[in-house]
């Protein structure tokens, strides 16, 4: 059914998912105040949060069965929304499970906590709808904003605090640059919704306009901070490190995922036409990214900063799908969130399962032996690993998200063949790491005054099982999902890489055999 | 047979059985294994240790009468591939579940079924921790092992072949030696470096030969070597050294990459000794007998056919004869000087396998049945060896040369059988290696008579290093105290290696039915690779040539 | 294959007994395994279940089974052992098989005898080896040479196997010894019917592997095992010349059985590069099988073995492979010259180098050992010159009288050993210093050494003396209007050269006479220096040990008439000549340019000098060499000069350990395994690429990540910086 989204009513319908878990999270905010807090308040409004997302889920699957359409507007109505939505709230749903047991044990008595989650989880709806670059920034703040809280949420945490501090100042100065480059491309182009750009970009051959260049690389670098991809990624191993585990994962998780929707989107759609311009920026971006969060990762000893750098890579390898600028690409990119959610909040499960009250040590040594006494968590973690590392079967999705992002490269018109070799080498010095975790836990014998892990909560030990299974299942049987991640690919607007393909041949990732 | 065969539709059941009978004796092992509470003494006397053993053993000569069929179904003379299976998998990207077997894959298929219930035998009360782990990962890895044999698509034999690593890994890194986690993760990134390249190269492949109207690639093989086949414009232009390098070049180096690391050739060899060393007795059997042959079969069955022409150029097929024959003299020479006798046994397979090097790019008839030979008797004799190391090792701990002497005297049925084996390994006439090694020879003696001449040094040296570590171990004083109450072979090492000293005498004395199954299949991979070089050669531009 | 099918049809062997010639070497082969089952299973105690988790129990176990004495070189403790429980039942089978395969040969002889021999006869078992355009069978072939060689082995092989009956009768070790004589022989047989060269080759090395079990038998001597794997390894060197000389049959004949190569050969031209290259390739492997320089180191060493296996396989059969196989090639030979040339040279160089060292030897085999490498040369002579006939009777002769000798000097050590060992005296049983005068003790011995002796000097009448004078006569012949006299080797010509080989033969022939007399001087002549106590247990061996001896004495005696010179027809002439003329007629005409009758008169000369020659090394021997000056070795003095040089052997063995075995292993040891293995491929992949890199990276990046928001301002705004560069590419 077609929705016009310029109309009042039709922008409420196409919002409506996002609305419901809106209202939802207000119902909820007034619930949390009602009563004074208290873990069992806590946990009941964890578990109200929780219906909240399924709710909202139910809505969107919705949506995205009844294959409503919106053709222009502020709002976009289609497949890639519906998709981003879904992995955000997969990742939602998994980071106020984990909250749930998490803030229990830290005696983090907050039961705002969920609902804040739920508002960020609002924002990267919008996010991901969002067709009009002011709609945005709109959604970029919404979903910061709740973040920069979270992290900071456990007070009696100097580091969580600091971390919320940098977190927030950072952020701060990197959407200086996303407003100054809206800014700028608005003065380019005359308007803030990206069809329109688009059109104009592609009408009036803007692609070589400085005003519009300063724009894109001002918003490529205020996306860059936000899917933490290398320059911009300091803050990333700080404020992961010192935010309540459930909330790192939800960041490294949903956050980058939603900045991702929307940089894809803003990209495909309203910059298309200057393809060759910004590809030779992204294309370095992605490589740099790559290499540096893998190397750095093998230096790492603590679990969190390590996943970190895990996290800051793999932004990378999505920046890959991002550079190739096709359908295709736009579908790898999902594909590949989609198993990155699965893994790394997994991962993070794992990290909260089996920390200590207070978060002692989290060194990777600390998990020694772990296969002795918690075998079927180490079975999962090694999943978990294998997955970001991206290893067949084992690692199930996630080689099958390398794959399709390796196929989308090569497939292109321009085949990027020398960021293809980048990737699969990034992807070896990864295993240095991965590896180290998973050796701990089987070959080194567990010390002597290792604590015994507490008993994980019911909630956590669902989520590790849930995500290990899945990653296992559909790994083998994958075309489900395949499908769907090819059916919610986001159009480019006018011209394609395709077009200009002899030019693009000058640009440095399609150089190489082949062509 | 064949009707007998046909009657119960052997050929459309019997690899995906093959595949599937590990997994799921895997699967039942790893659940008794979580419902049986705590470790046990992991002894005979212990029922919960004897469940994994007895259920992996069963499931392995269950394989191996399963797989014997084979032996009918790919009759002499047969060219083609038979009893195969062919359903879809992932159609979004036009992956298929595709295996089969012909003449040249049949043999590794049948070796692999042969030696894995020996493997089982040989660690029966070696390995005595986490019973139901190590058995299960041990079937994993025969899954795997097979499907890289039997795969028909590309994407089936990449993941295969990847899977590989993961059950080796543990099975070095926790039932391992002293060094056993540098070892492990050695041999991890050392194939993974290679194997990663490849799969840059298969997925360009794949999507050449897929359909361009959807967009979705096709990696079954026949689709694969036809794409292959019009090689693409093109390449990396190293302006700097003055090379250029064309697109076929770069991706044959890909395929090299994952191979020539498994093979392992030299310089890559060097994970090989730490990871024989390190492994238990069942990780260096199954590393010596199958994993590395896995390198070679790539090679045969995918890089040089795939790309005949970059494969088989002079430069390239030079450079990597001459790597084999390096490989041949180093590896006996570092071999003879090892006072572990593993590290010597895995040095020797490097020189072995840089035989089996040799007889493929040397590309004649008799070179190339002759390198199919030495994979299959080098997977018996190693085989054998490390079992054998591993028996004594068992009885005294110790795999130093030097802790031993004299041991003939009081361990004569394990003193004879190390002498059979030692000898079929150094190539007597009358076993498998004399066989193997001379077809290799004389074959490629015709198109590279100087390297071969060089590689025949090997002989002499093969004598030198094996025979001196024999009598250092059997032969000569009687003079530890340790081993004057060494105790003999029992009857289950003893009924383990009785199949292997029969089989061994079987290829040397009568290899016809082998070598006339391997007729077909290896005479039309010469003949296509010929075709393929002399037709691409002709078009190359003299620069490239 | 195409050639031996047709031959074969039409055969006239065909459907006779001739059928089952493959009975030959499988008879002993059904010996070695019954042989070798009962020392497996009277050996073997089965070990434990679960091996990990048995303690040991000492009782009973460990001290007593009986799978072998150690024993010193001579297994000093021979007698401390009770005989073998199987010692009955082995030694009726060890020598029976070899009777058996001993008579069915004689029938085959017989049934040729009638027939036309014209065609080799060639029986087809199964197809061995069919890869690509190889096909090599399992085929034997039956023609005179074969059947000569078959004769000889199955012949004194089964004297020898008799003998071992009494001189091994105590050994622990008995059914091993017997299962691996019986493989021997089995492999040997192999070796002389084989009808293509592969088939040869699986006996040429099955040969080689049973003298190394057999020189190593009693392996707890290092020394043993030492002797028998420098014997392996030695001859695996000319093996590869061996297989050398294959591949290059294969690359350009195509085919590798013998009639396929013999009519392929003359097609790649005569004295043409490849036909040269492939004679000086299987030459190597003759040199090594055969003991000749440079590949005889190995030989004087394999005496470690019990003294039997130094009759049988050091001195009458296996050694003399390489001339068989020279013979065998003869259709290659006479094509190559030069490669004859080298042959004849080689052998020449060795048979006098080898007898200057037997001068000084004490160790009695020691003396026969380097006495065998003379002799050996001597045949090689032969066949180089292209007198395959003469090179294949002095292999005949050769091996009656030197298996006489071994046998003799093995009872004699039999009875020093006994007497030693009654006396608990652990002097050496075979220094010869330690003997003297034991003609009176063991008279039989005595007579028969004393004829082996003379037939090896090349006395008249004595089976050396024909075909070593045949040897020289033929050398002689070549020297004009022949192939080889017509070619220049090195810049000589052949002429000269054979001048000069025919000059060393004669020198050789005067120190073999020299030595030999030498050694029955200070064995059986003057006072016996063994000690008083010990004389009271000297004694002629028991009759099972010197019945093969009085065989071979006759053999010795009148081997000679086999091929009786024209000159002293006291016989049937030629006998030998005629029956190998199939063979090799056509290729000894090949090099002489048909048969010429040399003028009787020089004939004469040349074996009136021979005659002399002999005579004269006996008596210098005699006159110089005084018996009853000698000492005991313990209390001998060392050697100086020249003396100690020879005693030595020229240093060879310590110069090739030197200039070969040390440098090598050093280099792998050094240079290979530490230094290119761990050092550069392990340091550039491992511990650079692999830990260096991401060590540095790290450290880098945490050094950025120093936790100051500062910092990550500018390090953001450096990159806001590239970025804005980067988009004014293109």
């Amino acid at each position: 059914m077609p929705i016009d989204v310029t109309l009042p009513g039709g922008l409420t319908l196409a919002l409506a998912p996002d609305l419901i878990l809106m209202a939802g999270a207000m119902v909820l905010m007034l619930w949390s105040a009602w009563r004074p807090d208290s873990a069992s308040h806590q946990r009941s409004v964890g578990i109200g949060a929780l219906v909240v997302t399924l709710i909202t889920t139910v809505a969107v699957i919705w949506f995205a069965a009844s294959g409503a359409k919106a053709k222009e507007g502020i709002v976009a109505v289609d497949g890639f929304r519906w998709a981003a939505d879904l992995i955000f709230l997969l990742a939602t749903f998994i980071a106020i499970a984990l909250s749930i047991d998490y803030n229990t044990r830290e005696g983090i008595d907050a039961p705002e906590s969920h609902v804040l989650v739920l508002f960020a989880t609002s924002g990267m709806m919008i996010l991901a709808a969002a067709r009009d670059l002011m709609i945005v920034f709109l959604g970029i703040e919404l979903m910061s904003i709740a973040v920069y809280v979270l992290a900071g949420l456990n007070r009696r945490s100097a580091r969580s605090a600091e971390a919320a501090i940098k977190y927030f100042l950072l952020g701060a100065f990197s959407t200086a640059f996303l407003l100054y480059g809206i800014a700028l491309v608005y003065g380019a182009t005359g308007s803030t919704n990206l069809a329109t750009i688009g059109a104009t970009v592609a009408k009036y051959r803007l692609g070589d306009s400085p005003m519009l260049l300063a724009g894109i690389a001002l918003l490529l670098v205020g996306f860059g901070f936000k899917v933490a991809a290398a320059p911009f990624h300091m803050w990333t191993p700080d404020v992961y490190e010192g935010a309540p585990t459930p909330i790192t994962g939800y960041m490294a998780a949903a956050v980058k995922a939603a900045a991702f929707a929307a940089f894809l989107r803003v990209w495909l759609e309203g910059f298309n036409g200057a393809y060759l311009r910004w590809h030779v920026a992204v294309w370095w971006l992605a490589a740099i990214t790559m290499v540096l969060g893998n190397v750095v990762a093998l230096a790492q000893q603590n679990l969190k900063r390590l996943l970190a750098y895990s996290s800051i890579a793999h932004s990378g390898f999505v920046l890959v799908a991002l550079v190739v600028g096709t359908p295709a690409g736009s579908s790898a990119f999902i594909f590949y969130l989609f198993a990155y959610t699965l893994a790394t909040m997994g991962a993070f499960a794992v990290i909260v399962a089996l920390g200590q009250p207070g978060e002692g040590d989290l060194t990777i040594d600390s998990y020694s032996g772990l296969w002795n006494d918690r075998p079927w968590m180490a079975a999962a973690m090694t999943v978990f690993m294998l997955a970001l590392l991206g290893f067949p079967i084992v690692g199930g999705i996630g080689f099958l998200a390398k794959w399709y992002v390796l196929q989308a490269a090569l497939q292109a018109p321009a085949p990027q063949f020398r960021l293809a070799v980048l990737l699969v080498i990034a992807t070896t010095i990864s295993a240095g790491y991965y590896l180290q975790v998973v050796r701990v836990m089987y070959m080194k014998p567990r010390p002597a005054n290792a604590p015994t892990p507490l008993p994980a909560g019911g909630l956590t030990r669902f989520v590790i099982g849930a995500a290990a299974i899945l990653i296992v299942a559909l790994g083998l049987f994958p075309d489900s999902i395949a499908a769907l991640a090819q059916r919610s690919a986001a159009q480019p607007t006018t011209t394609t890489p395709a077009a200009s393909g002899p030019m693009a041949a000058m640009s440095p990732g399609s150089a190489g055999a082949g062509r | 047979m064949l009707a007998f065969l046909n009657s119960i539709g052997y050929e459309s059941w019997v690899l995906p059985t093959l595949l599937a009978l590990p997994v799921a004796a895997a699967l039942v092992i790893l659940l008794h294994g979580s419902a049986s509470k705590g470790e046990g003494t992991g002894g005979l006397d212990d029922a919960a240790a004897m469940f994994p053993r007895r259920i992996t053993l069963f499931t392995f000569l269950l394989e191996f009468v399963v797989s014997i069929g084979l032996w009918w179904v790919v009759a002499p003379g047969e060219t083609g591939f038979r009893a195969v299976v062919d359903l879809p998998w992932i159609r979004t990207w036009g992956i298929r579940f595709a295996v089969g077997v012909d003449g040249i894959s049949v043999m590794l298929v049948l070796l692999t079924t042969f030696i894995m219930p020996l493997v089982v035998l040989g660690g029966w009360t070696s390995v005595r921790t986490k019973l139901h782990a190590y058995h299960a990962l041990m079937l994993i890895l025969t899954s795997g092992m097979l499907g890289v044999f039997m795969a028909r698509d590309l994407f089936l034999f990449y993941v295969m072949w990847e899977i590989m690593l993961v059950p080796m890994y543990f099975i070095v890194g926790i039932w391992g030696g002293a060094r056993r986690l540098y070892a492990a993760l050695k041999f991890f990134i050392f194939t993974m470096v290679g194997s990663l390249l490849m799969l840059v190269a298969i997925l360009y492949l794949g999507i050449k030969a897929g359909d361009p109207a959807t967009g979705i690639p096709n990696f079954a093989f026949d689709q694969i070597f036809a794409a292959a086949a019009q090689t693409p414009q093109g390449g990396l232009n190293l302006s700097w050294f003055g090379i250029f390098l064309p697109g076929s070049t770069l991706l044959f180096l890909a395929f090299f990459s994952a191979f020539a690391v498994k093979v392992p050739m030299f310089p890559f060899h060097t994970w090989l000794p730490d990871a024989h060393v390190e492994a238990p007795t069942a990780g260096s059997v199954i590393l010596a007998s199958i994993m590395l042959k896995l390198g070679t079969y790539g090679f045969i069955r995918l890089a040089i056919p795939l790309f005949p022409a970059a494969a088989m150029s002079p430069g390239m097929r030079t450079g990597i004869i001459i790597l084999a024959v390096i490989g041949v003299i180093y590896g006996s020479l570092v071999a003879m000087v090892q006072p572990d006798f593993k590290k010597l046994v895995a040095y020797s397979s490097v020189a072995h396998l840089g035989m089996v090097m040799l007889g493929l790019f040397a590309l004649t008839r008799e070179s190339v049945q002759g390198a199919m030979m030495v994979m299959i008797g080098h997977g018996l004799s190693t085989g054998a060896l490390f079992l054998l190391i591993g028996m004594i090792y068992e009885r005294t701990h110790s795999r130093e040369i030097a802790a031993y002497g004299g041991i003939a005297k009081v361990v004569p049925v394990f003193a004879t059988v190390l002498t059979i084996v030692v000898l079929s390994s150094i190539g007597l006439p009358g076993t498998n290696g004399f066989v193997s090694e001379f077809l290799v020879m004389v074959g490629s003696f015709k198109t590279f008579p100087y390297f071969t001449t060089v590689s025949a040094l090997g002989v002499i040296l093969a004598a030198v290093y094996l025979l001196w570590p024999l009598q250092r171990i059997i032969y000569n004083p009687l003079d530890k105290r340790e081993n004057l109450h060494l105790r003999d072979l029992n009857w289950r090492e003893i009924g383990l290696l009785v199949p292997v000293v029969f089989v061994i005498f079987w290829l040397g004395l009568y290899p016809k039915p082998v070598l006339a199954r391997m007729e077909g299949a290896t005479t039309s991979f010469v003949r296509r690779v010929e075709a393929g070089a002399s037709q691409r050669a002709a078009s190359l531009p003299p620069g490239v040539r | 294959m195409l050639l031996q099918e047709a031959t074969r049809g039409a055969h006239p062997l065909s459907g006779s007994i001739a059928e089952w010639v493959w009975l030959i070497p499988l008879l002993p082969f059904i010996g070695f395994l019954i042989n070798g089952w009962l020392s497996i299973t009277s050996a073997a105690h089965v070990g434990p279940k679960d091996p990990s988790a048995a303690g040991h129990d000492p009782a009973g176990h460990g001290d007593d089974h009986g799978h072998d004495s150690g024993g010193g070189a001579h297994g000093d403790d021979r007698h401390a052992v009770a005989r073998h429980k199987y010692a009955g039942l082995v030694s009726v089978i060890g020598p029976a098989v070899l009777l058996l395969s001993f008579g069915l040969t004689v029938a085959i002889f017989m049934a040729m005898l009638g027939v036309s021999r014209e065609a080799p006869f060639v029986r087809t078992l199964f197809s061995w080896i069919p890869a690509g355009d190889l096909h090599v069978d399992a085929a034997l072939q039956v023609d005179p040479l074969s059947m000569v060689m078959t004769l000889v082995v199955t012949g004194v092989g089964t004297l020898i196997h008799l003998f071992s009956v009494g001189y091994m009768q105590d050994d622990p070790g008995y059914p091993r010894y017997f299962a691996y004589l019986n493989l021997f022989v089995s492999f040997m047989l192999v070796l002389v019917l084989g009808a293509s060269y592969p088939v040869l080759f699986v006996g040429w090395e099955g040969v080689g592997l049973c003298s190394y079990l057999l020189i190593g038998f009693w392996f707890t001597d290092k020394a043993n095992a030492d002797a028998g794997k420098k014997a392996f390894i030695v001859n695996r060197i000319g093996d590869f010349g061996f297989l050398v000389a294959m591949f290059l049959m294969f690359a350009n004949f195509g085919v590798l059985d013998f009639l396929g190569v013999a009519a392929a050969a003359p097609g790649a031209g005569f004295n043409s590069p490849l036909v040269t290259w492939i004679c000086l390739f299987l030459f190597l492997g003759c040199a090594g099988k055969s003991a000749q320089i440079p590949l005889y180191v190995w030989l004087p060493d394999a005496m470690a073995g019990p003294t039997p296996v130094s009759a049988l396989i050091h001195a009458a059969t296996m050694v003399t492979a390489g001339v068989y196989l020279i013979a065998r090639s003869a259709f290659l030979f006479s094509l190559a010259p030069v490669a004859q040339l080298t042959v004849a040279f080689v052998g020449a160089l060795t048979a006098l180098f080898a007898a200057t060292i037997g001068l000084k030897q004490w160790d009695i085999k020691r003396v026969l050992a380097y006495s065998t490498v003379s002799q050996l040369g001597y045949m090689f002579v032969g066949v180089g010159v292209g007198a395959y006939t003469a090179g294949i009777f002095h292999l005949v002769t050769h091996a009656f009288f030197k298996a006489l000798l071994f046998l003799g000097s093995g009872s004699v050590i039999f009875a020093m050993h006994r007497a030693y060992h009654a006396t608990h005296n652990h002097d050496d049983a075979q220094d010869m210093r330690n003997m003297g005068g034991l003609r009176r003790y063991m008279p039989v011995t005595f007579i028969l050494m004393w004829i082996a002796t003379l037939a090896i000097a090349g006395i008249p009448v004595f089976a050396g003396f024909f075909s070593k004078d045949e040897i020289l006569g033929a050398v002689f012949a070549r020297t004009h209007e022949s192939t080889l006299s017509q070619v220049s080797w090195l810049g000589i010509p052949g002429g000269s050269l054979l001048y000069l080989i025919y000059a060393m033969g004669l020198a050789a022939a005067l120190l073999t006479a020299i030595y030999m007399t030498r050694m029955m001087l200070y064995t059986f002549h003057g006072p016996n220096r063994s000690g008083e106590k010990e004389q009271s247990h000297l004694a002629e061996a028991p009759w099972i040990m010197t019945g093969p001896l009085v065989v071979l004495g006759l053999l010795s005696l009148f081997g000679g008439w086999l091929n009786l010179p024209a000159l002293l027809p006291i016989g049937p002439v030629g006998t030998l000549e005629h029956w190998l003329e199939p063979v090799v007629g056509s290729a000894t005409n090949a090099v002489t340019g048909g048969p010429h009758e040399a003028a009787h008169s020089t004939e004469l000369v040349l074996i009136g000098a021979a005659v002399a020659i002999a005579a004269l090394g006996i008596i210098i021997a005699l006159v110089r060499l005084k018996p009853e000056r000698l000492v005991p070795a313990a209390q001998a003095p060392e050697e100086q000069g020249l003396e100690r040089v020879l005693l030595h052997k020229y240093y060879v063995d310590e110069l090739y350990d030197r200039v070969i075995v040390r440098p090598t292993v050093w280099i792998s040891r050094n240079v290979l395994a530490t230094g290119v293995d761990e050092g550069i491929i392990d340091k550039l992949l491992v511990t650079w690429v692999g830990t260096g890199i991401p060590r540095l990276f790290g450290w880098f990046g945490s050094r950025l990540q120093s936790g100051q928001v500062g910092t990550y301002a500018w390090v953001l705004l450096i990159g806001v910086i590239a970025v804005l560069g980067a988009f004014t590419f293109r």
